[in-house]
């Protein structure tokens, strides 16, 4: 620890911390412009200048590059260095345009507040302002040049931190520029925290332009569900809709920063196109009448055909409320089971993982930037949890080896070993490293079945012949690093895969080391879904069902199975064959527009709640607003907006989980708050992490991190003999695996049109070896027919992935949907050039 | 007076000297010597003991600078020779270059011998390419000869030198921009630690000497560290130094003196005196980016130590010289743009500050002066001494000689609201 005095007043840090952070700890603010605690020091703004007066440094200094010292002095208000601090300000402003009531940064403008408080209001400066020409940034961000200050931060960002190219400082002297080589959409999905970090108005929220002043939005803490991350985030909003979203900051999860996805990912929620009415067989009703039609029809249907015959489906989408007090629902009515995932190696997998997300083996997002090797199976970070690429990122500036084996052509910011492994080949691998840097004295640590366990991994010889080597450099990365992380993706793997990961990370740590296991899921509340959810419950079950007639009616509870599915033609045979489809939801979904009956819900910024994230952490979103529909719809245009209706125009929603109780209780309307005790009493029998609280509200802001799911049993349990069956691959057939892109998979992301622009063209990607042989070549029109239908898309092929797969966007734009749920093959006969 | 000549004795009128006619005046054999007799830590200690300083401006002792890499630091090591000379009124480097190229290389085996290193680098300026295509040849030249390359005189040590073209800014003279912008990146400095010797290109310790410098060395290790003290007029000084005399003199040129000399001397007997009609009125003793020297310090010792007492520096040994003809404001104008315009941009005082300082300038010498400025000058120019490098505090430097010494002058400009000189 380190004692110092600054402004008269001691205080005691840890070593490494800088004066500027000692400084806020004792309530200091000291200017800075181009200090960011994640970006670091530079001191290239001068503006956090201080005075030393005793210690090792003498005179004026900038605190932000200084560590704490023992016997330190520091001044902060010294004549010499605030007159120090107004001069830098002025230099900052000579060419600072007089803009801020035009400009969007106005009212939380970091330059603002220090021109305001460093007392710099009259300008001296007789010379002309420099000029600067702004460049087309993309759909995200406003370009302003002639604002810029020059702290670097966007660059060090842009470049430094997250590894891409295409932003940064050019030319030099005072003409130095921020921005591309030439005007274009910045390449990097993470460029909306540009805006975020800019310290002024260079770089603003474009979809948000002019819209309104920081204090004009109610500003409410919200978290992202745009994927199993759970990063948190502000959502402002005004008017009735939530305008514009920024990262919050998570020790845990996302630090100071949100991918594109989740930060522009909001726009379904006020969609002139979102249900606001419900609809009995398409026609707008009361919410009333709805729901009276909706107890009626299910009571009949059960009278008809037994309680057992009515399904439900419900969402990773979903808050926890909604889904604990769905599969209550179905409890206490004796329905089935409900259904959150496709089928049930989907099902299969998320519950797999949360067993063995040990306590001692699951990390944050935070300790992944901490690792010094990562290990990453069957995860195509940039794609399927983008932030989870800038976790890696950090760990890789820190000297870490990243290492992925995968089939897929991942392409991540930074430099990384790349196996592209066939999804069979997988637990093979992880076989061999095992074996390669544990030894069996290690395994035989942790007990008997370990010691079996090790005994029986296959000899890799199979794999030699089939599948690219391991490269001694991942070998040795391996043995050489204490904090191995392995990372691991649920969508395109086997249950066996996820298992064997979970006892490599239990062998490693047995050998001494910090090893930490990483799952993604396929939703923002996956987790939820897994533990609620029994072995079985599939959609696709529920599918067979209806077939062989034992189901007669559906709810389905903000789930559309048309944007999830595998095979429309056959959901579309099955939902023509039951009596009733309710639809609970938000979105106008393609469900919505088929359901019976249909009930309009809040969004998680209008109802708010708990979520569940990939890593167990039971994170609490509070109520960002209350609903009802903008005023830019509402309002006819009006400015203001002259609206004297009494109440909100469609303020009917509410949230999904009150509508169920209202059902389970017959529409007796209860008191909310009672539901609610009732709800959280459930929901803290289900997590017993949560007993501990008496509410919601208690739960700390980085959430609670859950076990519950946990089993220990499951060590080292896999079947050997199973999984290092690899097939060796003919060259006649592919296995085609759908997978998400950053941009246009994800089914709330895909509704915002600003987002649109950044989507990539949908494509199938097949290696280009392959390609060739079946005389096929890149862009490439191709279709592929299946007994349920033909796909048409560009064919794009690729060096990097395994040869024996095919990969398939579930791209809004192509309609995919024609494939039989479960693993897909794919014979070459059944890919055709199109003329 | 004549002083024997060390790095120029083999200068010719018309061309360079040849590698026969290096060795036939002794070159090489330094190498040769260290290799048969000298460990690595012989040559820092020789080269430390002749206290042989920095001749690129910060005259930091080269000893010192070899002995701090470490023992068992990191391999590849790398030793770089810099030829970003950019400073105003200095060309010794290019001279140099340009007669006897065999002197720079060998000193740079040395000192790279001294350090370990197995790759040098000579960063040259782009204005320099007959300098560059000049070094190439030479070291190919060398390399055949068995002086560079791998077992260099049938020795185990291995080294070889590239000529690497900088992009060119000024500010690519300064160590961590210059060893940034090796790397492709943005001639930024960086402040250290780490220090270049610890972790400099690539991440590798890395020595960075001025030319003139490695010059030295080879001489240095032929005649003894006692040798090279004793060239010195001063008792603290070592070595000759090239003064770059420009300005109103009778003969601007090129002169190796030792150092110490004093300005008066250097002025009136190798420069030829003032010109015909000219008065000494001042001189920036350094280059650019040292403080005027005024007429009350005419007869200073032209060392580091007496001008740093002076309040000014050294430096390149760049001296130019003004008479009583020439209006200070403009000629400090004239560098403050140099220096307004070569900031790499990265921080504020140096970024923003020096084109503020010019416009005042600008104004004062086109009759727009307002007393309200010379406060505004002072305190600028104290606090650009807070900015991130060297940089602005040298560019700063000429100001702060003018407000120093020539106040009356400036005052005049905004008295008379003209420039009086005009």
């Amino acid at each position: 620890m380190s004692k110092l005095i600054i402004d008269d007043r001691e205080i005691e840090v840890s070593p490494g911390t800088k004066v500027i952070e000692a400084a806020a700890q004792l309530g200091i603010m000291i200017p800075r412009f181009c200090y960011h605690p994640a970006l670091g020091s530079v001191g290239a703004c001068r503006v956090c200048a201080v005075k030393f007066i005793q210690g090792p440094f003498k005179g004026v200094q900038m605190s932000c590059m200084i560590d704490a010292q023992d016997g330190m002095v520091v001044s902060t208000t010294d004549e010499d260095v605030a007159d120090f601090r107004r001069h830098v300000i002025e230099w900052l402003m000579l060419h600072h345009p007089h803009d801020c009531p035009v400009c969007d940064e106005g009212g939380h403008c970091l330059l603002q507040d220090m021109t305001v408080s460093g007392g710099h209001g009259i300008r001296r400066y007789l010379g002309k302002k420099r000029t600067y020409t702004d460049q087309f940034l993309g759909p995200l961000l406003q370009h302003e040049m002639n604002r810029c200050i020059h702290c670097y931060r966007c660059s060090r960002f842009y470049q430094e931190y997250s590894g891409y190219r295409d932003l940064g400082a050019m030319q030099s002297a005072n003409r130095t520029y921020f921005g591309r080589f030439t005007d274009g959409i910045l390449e990097s999905p993470f460029s909306g925290n540009l805006s975020d970090i800019c310290p002024t108005g260079v770089y603003t929220d474009k979809p948000s332009r002019y819209f309104g002043r920081r204090w004009d939005y109610q500003r409410s803490p919200s978290l992202c569900i745009n994927c199993s991350l759970g990063c948190h985030t502000v959502a402002s909003i005004k008017y009735r809709e939530v305008k514009r979203q920024e990262a919050r900051f998570s020790e845990p999860v996302n630090g100071y920063f949100i991918c594109d996805r989740g930060r522009y990912g909001f726009f379904y929620s006020s969609l002139e196109s979102r249900p606001r009415m419900a609809r009995i067989n398409g026609k707008q009703c009361t919410f009333n009448q709805a729901q009276h039609a909706m107890i009626e029809k299910l009571e009949e249907i059960k009278k008809n055909s037994g309680s057992a015959a009515i399904a439900a489906v419900g969402s990773l989408r979903s808050s926890l409320e909604t889904l604990v007090m769905l599969a209550q629902l179905c409890q206490t009515k004796r329905w089935r089971d409900p259904a959150c995932f496709i089928d049930s190696s989907q099902v299969q997998n998320v519950k797999t993982a949360i067993s063995r997300l040990e306590p001692q083996l699951r990390v944050s997002l935070r300790d992944i930037e901490r690792a010094d090797f990562i290990l990453a199976v069957g995860a195509d970070p940039i794609n399927e949890a983008p932030m989870l690429a800038l976790a890696m990122r950090q760990a890789q500036r820190n000297g870490a080896t990243i290492v992925v084996i995968d089939p897929r052509p991942v392409s991540l910011p930074f430099p990384f070993l790349y196996l592209p492994a066939a999804p069979m080949a997988l637990s093979a691998y992880l076989g061999s490293l095992i074996k390669a840097v544990v030894n069996r004295g290690t395994a035989d640590k942790m007990g008997d079945g370990a010691r079996k366990f090790y005994d029986r991994i296959p000899e890799g010889k199979k794999l030699a012949e089939a599948q690219p080597p391991l490269s001694s450099e991942m070998l040795q990365s391996l043995q050489q690093s204490r904090r191995p992380i392995i990372v691991c993706g649920t969508e395109i793997l086997s249950e066996t895969v996820l298992s064997l990961s979970a006892d490599f990370a239990l062998l490693l740590q047995a050998a001494e080391k910090q090893a930490g296991l990483f799952y993604l899921m396929p939703g923002a509340n996956a987790f939820a879904g897994g533990i609620l959810s029994g072995e079985k419950d599939s959609f696709l079950q529920i599918i067979e069902q209806i077939e062989d007639g034992s189901i007669r009616a559906l709810i389905s509870v903000e789930a559309d199975p048309f944007w999830w599915f595998d095979d429309r033609p056959r959901l579309e045979r099955a939902l023509d064959k039951i009596d009733l489809l309710v639809v609970l939801d938000y979105l106008d979904s393609q469900a919505a527009q088929r359901a019976n009956i249909f009930i309009p819900t809040a969004t998680f910024y209008e109802s708010g709640g708990m979520l569940i994230n990939q890593e167990g952490r039971v994170q609490v979103a509070p109520r960002a607003l209350l609903g009802g529909i903008p005023i830019s719809q509402a309002g006819g245009g009006d400015h203001p907006p002259r609206l004297y209706d009494v109440g909100i125009a469609g303020f009917d929603p509410k949230a999904a989980w009150l509508t169920l109780a209202d059902l389970a209780n017959g529409a007796a309307q209860e008191d909310e708050k009672a539901l609610q005790q009732h709800l959280w009493k459930q929901i803290s029998d289900l997590i017993p992490q949560l007993a501990t609280f008496s509410s919601i509200d208690e739960i700390p802001q980085e959430g609670i991190v859950c076990s519950c799911g946990v089993n220990i049993d499951s060590r080292f349990s896999i079947n050997w003999s199973a999984a290092s069956n690899i097939r060796h691959d003919s060259g006649d057939d592919f296995d085609l695996i759908e997978v998400d892109w950053t941009f246009g998979t994800e089914e709330l992301s895909s509704l915002s049109p600003c987002l649109w622009k950044l989507e990539r063209k949908p494509c199938l990607v097949m290696h280009s070896g392959r390609a060739e042989i079946i005389g096929l070549t890149d862009v490439d029109l191709v279709e592929i027919s299946t007994e349920t239908g033909s796909l048409e898309a560009e064919l794009r092929t690729a060096d990097n992935m395994a040869p024996g797969i095919l990969v398939l966007p579930r791209h809004r734009k192509l309609a995919w949907q024609i494939f039989t749920p479960g693993k897909i093959r794919i014979r070459k006969d059944q890919i055709r050039k199109k003329q | 007076m004549k002083y024997p000549q060390i790095l120029l004795q083999n200068r010719k009128p018309d061309r360079i000297a040849t590698l026969e006619e290096y060795r036939q005046s002794g070159g090489y054999q330094a190498l040769a010597d260290i290799l048969e007799k000298y460990s690595y830590k012989d040559v820092q200690e020789e080269i430390l003991e002749s206290r042989l300083l920095g001749r690129g401006g910060a005259a930091f002792p080269a000893g010192t600078k070899l002995m701090s890499v470490a023992d068992d630091a990191s391999f590849p090591r790398y030793i770089v020779c810099n030829a970003d000379e950019m400073e105003p009124g200095t060309f010794k480097d290019r001279v140099l270059i340009h007669a006897d190229p065999h002197m720079i290389i060998e000193g740079i085996i040395i000192a790279g011998y001294a350090v370990t290193a197995e790759k040098g680098i000579i960063f040259i300026r782009p204005e320099y390419e007959s300098g560059a295509k000049i070094l190439e040849r030479e070291i190919d030249i060398a390399r055949q000869s068995g002086y560079l390359g791998k077992n260099i005189l049938d020795s185990d040590y291995a080294l070889d030198i590239v000529v690497h073209r900088s992009a060119g800014r000024y500010i690519c003279g300064e160590v961590t921009a210059q060893l940034s912008a090796l790397m492709g990146k943005r001639p930024n400095p960086k402040q250290p630690p780490p220090y270049p010797t610890e972790r400099g290109v690539w991440g590798m310790p890395t020595v960075l000497s001025n030319v003139e410098t490695f010059a030295c060395i080879p001489h240095i290790i032929n005649n003894g560290p006692d040798w090279f003290k004793s060239l010195a007029k001063t008792e603290t000084g070592a070595g000759t130094k090239i003064f770059c005399v420009s300005g109103k003199v009778k003969r601007p040129g090129f002169y190796e003196l030792p150092i110490g000399t004093r300005l008066s001397e250097i002025i009136e007997e190798h420069a030829g005196g003032m010109r015909a009609g000219s008065e000494f009125k001042a001189c920036l003793p350094g280059g650019a980016s040292t403080q005027f020297l005024p007429k009350e310090l005419y007869d200073i010792e032209m060392d580091f130590d007496p001008l740093r007492e002076a309040g000014s520096r050294l430096g390149t040994g760049a001296i130019m010289v003004f008479d009583h003809k020439t209006c200070l404001v403009a000629a400090t104008l004239n560098l403050i743009e140099f220096f307004a315009r070569e900031s790499c941009g990265w921080c504020t005082p140096c970024r923003e500050g020096l084109p503020y300082i010019r416009d005042i300038l600008w104004r004062i010498e086109n009759g727009e002066g307002e007393e309200e400025f010379m406060p505004m000058l002072e305190r600028m120019s104290k606090h650009l001494w807070s900015a991130y490098c060297a940089f602005a505090p040298g560019a700063i430097s000429p100001l702060q000689g003018l407000l120093a010494h020539f106040k009356d002058e400036v005052l005049e400009h905004i008295s008379q609201r003209k420039c009086p000189f005009k």
